[in-house]
């Protein structure tokens, strides 16, 4: 020891491993419990730090002080309570075992799955009789050598320990830091065969062992520890948390549905808002599949003009996120394509923000549209002053029969806030409708009466039959913009 | 021609929200100068005009183009023709057909009264998506009872079904029978089951063939 005040790395090991109780420690490896088990399983206190990844199991068997030869085997003997996982011997998908550095095995594959990344978060899955093996060692062990200090302290778990163990490494080998991310990588411990490995229980066993236990009698030590013949399979995932992308869409098409709408395997419209805007951007962030979300939605066949709908695109396991630059080109992408059918306003990468961002002024939410209405008798003068001097107009609509079908039966009281009729030229039947209405207002029967089903409807007003012949949507507030 | 806009109130809420947005308000208040907004009304007026196409004298009616006119006549009694306008989604809207014998009687149709067979149809309450509550009615079940001058007359469902509702304006405006009953004089949507409509359809004519059969002109 160079320096009194400063142990060195191994040093403190090597004090512990040289204070564990030889007997167990001798035991537990006849039985086949691997080096790094022991330190976990016979120490005081739970010292089991990054610095044990630097020490060779050799080392760790020489300090462990054990008497036991052990013949230089090529393939070492896997240990009946991690299976293996803390000697890192694993096999791979194929089920070959994989010989190999386990850091730069573990770094290929998340380097082959092409996530662009600075920072990760490991997760570890292990299969349960991992802490089955675990604790029928530990019963042997309370059994033989009952009430000793080491006992009775905390064990550090197996998934614990291979965190320790891997995650200095794994850094340096990925260059990426590992705290709180977006990006996590799993690894995925599962059993080579189907048959229970090293000391599971059956669920009789299980059964018998508890009701043992409160019989006070102790059976596990009739089961013979079996040897592990296979070690678990090791797959590795990545995956990268959802994004979100934000911005008003465009609806210039009378036949275009905000989302994919299939019946009996045909598809409504020509397109879908959806579709074409997840479809461009998808493919720019390299993800699994995308969600789409609007602030309300209009029918296929009402166009969405003026400020746009504000909408998010939501990425599932994105490999890259997309510059701005280059967002601001799919963006030209979509408008300048050949069908004018969808624009895009605004799009770029939301944060955590975006939910709120659509929450935003909901109860306040004023809708804007512009209806090209028909009646029977001809417009006069007096039907332009009467309309625009009604302001927050109460209706009540009844669930129009075109929903009826999925909706509740149920009396709405929306308020419409303010109209104004403006004449076409050269035809006294027809006219503009421009109206603000409290959102969840349904235009259409507002204007048709709906069988008499809302009232007061356009038709009641003007005292005639009124038909909707196209709608727009020319505006959609939100708060305060 | 101006389009007014309405200021909407400030809500405390959404202030801090856009506190965390100002950077955004900034570009977008760039954007949304004196000029630009002409522009985008500009272009918003034209758009909204440049798309309307040709204004027929009577365009098709919003039933015409959502529903399909089916019709039964002489159902159960001569002279009781009653029209089923289904919609896409399978819904039936029930009412008298202009041939009805009722309409025939002086002065037209005077009352209706739902309290027929064992309850009152116009008290029943459907909740619910799926519609719980609704009676399940068969096609000669009767859903109403109307009353003219001379005569009464019942009316019956036509459609094996789910009665989803009646329409109780008609207890207290039964004109509406005699000068629209097509349209605001309905009398009541049914939901019958696809298998149930397939089978019924089968005694139901279409609007050509009523049109013939009865010699009107609609």
């Amino acid at each position: 020891m160079s320096d009194e005040s400063k142990p060195t790395p191994g040093g403190l090991l090597n004090e512990a491993a040289r204070s564990l109780h030889p007997s167990a420690v001798k035991d537990l490896l006849s039985l086949g419990v691997c080096e790094r088990c022991i330190l976990r399983l016979v120490t005081v206190t739970a010292t089991f730090d990054s610095d044990l990844a630097t020490v060779s199991s050799s080392t760790l068997r020489g300090w462990l002080g054990s008497g036991v030869e052990e013949a230089a085997s090529p393939e070492p003997s896997i240990c009946i309570v991690c299976l293996g996982v803390l000697q890192f011997v694993f096999s791979d998908a194929k089920q070959t075992l994989v010989k190999s550095d386990h850091v730069a095995w573990i770094t290929d594959l998340v380097k082959q799955q092409g996530h662009e990344f600075d920072s990760f978060v490991l997760e570890v899955s292990l299969p349960s009789t991992i802490s089955e093996n675990e604790r029928a060692v530990l019963l042997y062990l309370k059994g033989k050598y009952s009430d000793e200090a080491w006992l009775q302290s905390e064990k550090v778990s197996v998934k614990d320990a291979l965190k320790v163990l891997v995650l200095d490494p794994l850094r340096a080998s990925l260059g990426a830091k590992s705290d709180s991310s977006s990006f996590h990588i799993r690894l995925t411990y599962s059993q080579a065969s189907d048959e229970a490995q090293g000391l599971s229980e059956t669920k009789h066993e299980r059964k018998k062992r508890k009701t043992d236990e409160e019989n006070g009698s102790n059976c596990m030590s009739e089961n013979p520890f079996k040897k592990v013949s296979e070690p678990c399979i090791l797959s590795v995932h990545c995956n990268k948390m959802p994004i979100f992308f934000g911005g008003r869409y465009f609806k210039y098409s009378r036949n275009v549905s905000q989302s994919r709408w299939i019946i009996d395997d045909e598809r409504m419209g020509e397109a879908s808002v959806e579709e074409i805007i997840g479809g461009s951007i998808l493919p720019a962030c390299l993800g699994d599949s995308y969600k789409f979300h609007a602030a309300g939605r209009e029918d296929i066949d009402v166009r969405m003009l003026g400020s746009g709908r504000p909408f998010l695109i939501e990425v599932q396991n994105s490999r890259k996120c997309p510059s701005q630059q280059s967002l601001t080109e799919i963006e030209e992408k979509i408008n300048n394509s050949e069908k004018k059918l969808v624009g895009v306003k605004d799009l770029k990468f939301i944060g955590s923000e975006c939910w709120a961002m659509m929450r935003e002024g909901e109860a306040e939410k004023q809708k804007q549209y512009a209806a090209l209405v028909w009646i029977s008798r001809p417009l006069e003068e007096e039907d332009c002053n009467s309309v625009s001097s009604m302001k927050e107009l109460k209706i009540l609509q009844k669930t129009p029969i075109r929903v009826l079908h999925r909706r509740s039966q149920l009396e709405r009281e929306r308020t419409i806030h303010w109209m104004k009729v403006e004449k076409i030229k050269g035809n006294a039947h027809y006219f503009l409708l421009h109206l603000c209405t409290q959102a969840g207002t349904y235009i259409k029967e507002f204007v048709h009466g709906d069988l008499g089903r809302t009232t007061p409807s356009m038709g009641s007003i003007l005292g005639c039959r009124a038909e909707i012949i196209q709608l727009d949507v020319t505006d959609v507030k939100m708060g305060d913009s | 021609m101006d389009i007014q806009t309405t200021e909407v109130a400030r809500n405390p809420e959404t202030d801090d929200l856009i506190e965390t947005n100002k950077q955004k308000q900034q570009e977008d208040e760039a954007k949304e100068s004196p000029e630009n907004r002409d522009e985008e009304e500009d272009e918003l007026r034209s758009q909204l005009l440049s798309d309307i196409g040709e204004l027929p004298l009577t365009p098709p009616s919003a039933t015409q183009l959502n529903f399909v006119s089916y019709f039964i006549t002489d159902f159960t009694k001569s002279g009781h023709d009653q029209y089923i306008y289904r919609h896409a989604n399978g819904l039936c809207v029930i009412g008298l057909a202009p041939t009805h014998i009722a309409f025939k009687d002086e002065g037209g149709i005077t009352n209706i009264d739902f309290n027929v067979g064992k309850s009152d149809r116009s008290v029943l309450k459907v909740s619910g998506k799926r519609k719980k509550n609704a009676m399940r009615s068969e096609s000669n079940t009767a859903l109403c009872k109307v009353s003219t001058a001379n005569d009464s007359y019942i009316v019956r469902c036509c459609v094996k079904g789910s009665l989803l509702e009646v329409n109780e304006r008609l207890i207290m405006q039964p004109q509406l029978l005699n000068s629209s009953a097509d349209r605001e004089g309905y009398i009541a949507i049914i939901m019958p089951r696809p298998a149930d409509w397939t089978k019924n359809k089968e005694s139901l004519i279409t609007m050509e063939e009523y049109k013939e059969k009865k010699g009107v002109s609609l």
